[in-house]
């Protein structure tokens, strides 16, 4: 029984570690594969003086308030698009700026952004000059 | 034979190494956005230190909001104001950044031969492409006798700057962007940093490269894209360059058929036809801000000359949707418009 088994342990122990190996390398590899090559959701980044503070899945209906220095925000996401419906600031350019489903809105007086995640067709890109 | 039954675990481990080295390794990418000069800034380090990251970023942010906070058009508050309130009375002495972005701007202006003019603001100041106002078509003729760069006055000794007539206005609106991303990048590698990419809205500056060896991919906008998900013209690499692009789908509205854009004449303070987008590619980002903005007024075929000439790459559009490419450029782009 142990000659035997030592005979298995010699015959099998390259091919052993090799297997182990590689599956630890593919499920370790498996993880940075998918976050760096599947395309991500599409999300809605709310950001508040540069910092993200929610991250809303676009096709989900939601009315959410964000606090900004000069007040709260009202970001709403419906069908697939995102609209800013109040915000405490003087000009109202974000709410002006009406329903969006692609790029940004920028509040500056709040210093707000609402920015869609999945924004360019080209995942590869690292930036875009427009 | 030793030798042979271990090759399989070597070669295992050699691309477990390379995988890793890959995404697991002491570089990466640490990206930060905020807004900064009235849109968002992108500033994107490889390093292996997150603290030696952000201390480098947050300098960068703080020189750009100051560099903001004195070149800005609208604010009653700006060193730039001052100089366009005191137009046709006194020179006023301003801070060396802005002496220095106004000489870069007069400069390029007498490069192009005026078709880039900082002195636009009299004209820029009618349009307002949010609440869609037509100027009215008087005004806009006696404001765009007050578009002259010839009629600035800098004096290197004082550090000031003097307009010749009364309301006349600088806008820096053309070129204060690419100059910010070439601070950014200065500041960056001052510090060490060995890659970065920094987009100041669509001017962007890159240098170094992403830490697997591979160049900082920038895609220019489509600008009459087929589908929301299908907006990206082209796609190209780019090491110690900068792009930058004009378009006339960044600030427009339509009234009656006829498209009213931001990219104006300094003749006669009307939107240029002719042209849809334009990207220039040069060393520096105040050049390729500034001359984007110039060769969409040039127009495709004298601007793609002009840009041959004076040694920049471009990718031009016209109103039709032809591609114009400068030829230092075709063996690297990739066109992403779909047929």
């Amino acid at each position: 029984m142990l000659s035997r088994s030592k005979g298995l342990n010699k015959r099998f122990r390259p091919a052993d570690i090799f297997l182990l190996v590689f599956l630890l390398s593919m499920s370790v590899s498996g993880i940075f594969f998918i976050k760096e090559v599947m395309p991500k959701s599409t999300n809605v980044i709310i950001e508040v003086d540069g910092k993200q503070r929610y991250s809303l899945p676009l096709g989900t209906d939601s009315v959410t308030e964000v606090k900004g220095p000069e007040g709260p925000t009202i970001v709403e996401v419906k069908n697939g698009k995102v609209r800013v419906t109040e915000s405490e600031c003087p000009g109202k350019i974000c709410v002006k700026q009406g329903w969006v489903d692609r790029g940004a809105i920028i509040c500056i007086p709040n210093r707000i952004i609402v920015r869609l995640d999945a924004e360019y067709s080209d995942k590869e890109l690292d930036a875009v000059t427009e | 034979m030793r030798s042979i039954r271990y090759r399989p675990f070597l070669a295992t481990v050699m691309i477990i190494a390379l995988i890793s080295g890959c995404s697991l390794g002491g570089e990466r990418i640490y990206t930060d956005s905020r807004i900064a000069m009235d849109t968002i800034v992108t500033i994107s380090v490889v390093s292996d230190s997150s603290k030696e990251a952000s201390v480098s970023i947050n300098k960068v942010f703080g020189e750009i909001t100051k560099l903001s906070e004195l070149a800005n058009f609208y604010s009653e508050k700006s060193e730039l104001t001052a100089v366009n309130l005191s137009a046709g009375k006194k020179p006023v002495k301003v801070s060396p950044e802005l002496f220095e972005i106004i000489r870069l701007s007069l400069d390029i202006a007498g490069r192009t031969g005026g078709a880039f003019d900082p002195t636009m603001g009299a004209v820029t100041a009618l349009w307002d492409f949010h609440d869609e106002v037509l100027p009215d078509d008087t005004k806009l003729n006696e404001k765009a006798k007050l578009v002259s760069y010839k009629s600035v006055v800098l004096n290197d000794k004082k550090g000031t700057v003097f307009l010749k007539k009364e309301g006349m206005k600088i806008d820096l609106g053309g070129i204060a962007k690419g100059y910010a991303a070439d601070i950014a990048i200065d500041l960056l590698k001052g510090d060490g940093i060995e890659s970065a990419l920094v987009s100041v809205a669509g001017d962007i500056r890159a240098y170094g490269s992403k830490p697997d060896g591979s160049p900082w991919m920038i895609g220019i906008r489509d600008p009459r894209p087929a589908s929301p998900t299908e907006n990206i013209l082209a796609a190209l690499p780019l090491q110690e360059m900068a792009i930058s692009t004009s378009g006339d789908y960044q600030r427009f509205f339509i009234r009656e058929g006829t498209r009213y854009h931001h990219l104006l004449s300094p003749k006669n303070g009307r939107p240029v036809k002719g042209t849809q987008s334009v990207s220039i590619i040069s060393d520096k980002a105040v050049i390729t801000d500034s001359m984007a903005t110039a060769v969409f007024i040039m127009g495709p075929e004298k601007g793609l000359k002009f840009a041959d000439k004076m040694g920049y790459l471009a990718v031009i559009v016209d109103d039709n949707g032809r591609i114009y490419i400068s030829e230092g450029l075709r063996d690297v782009i990739e066109i992403k418009r779909p047929e």
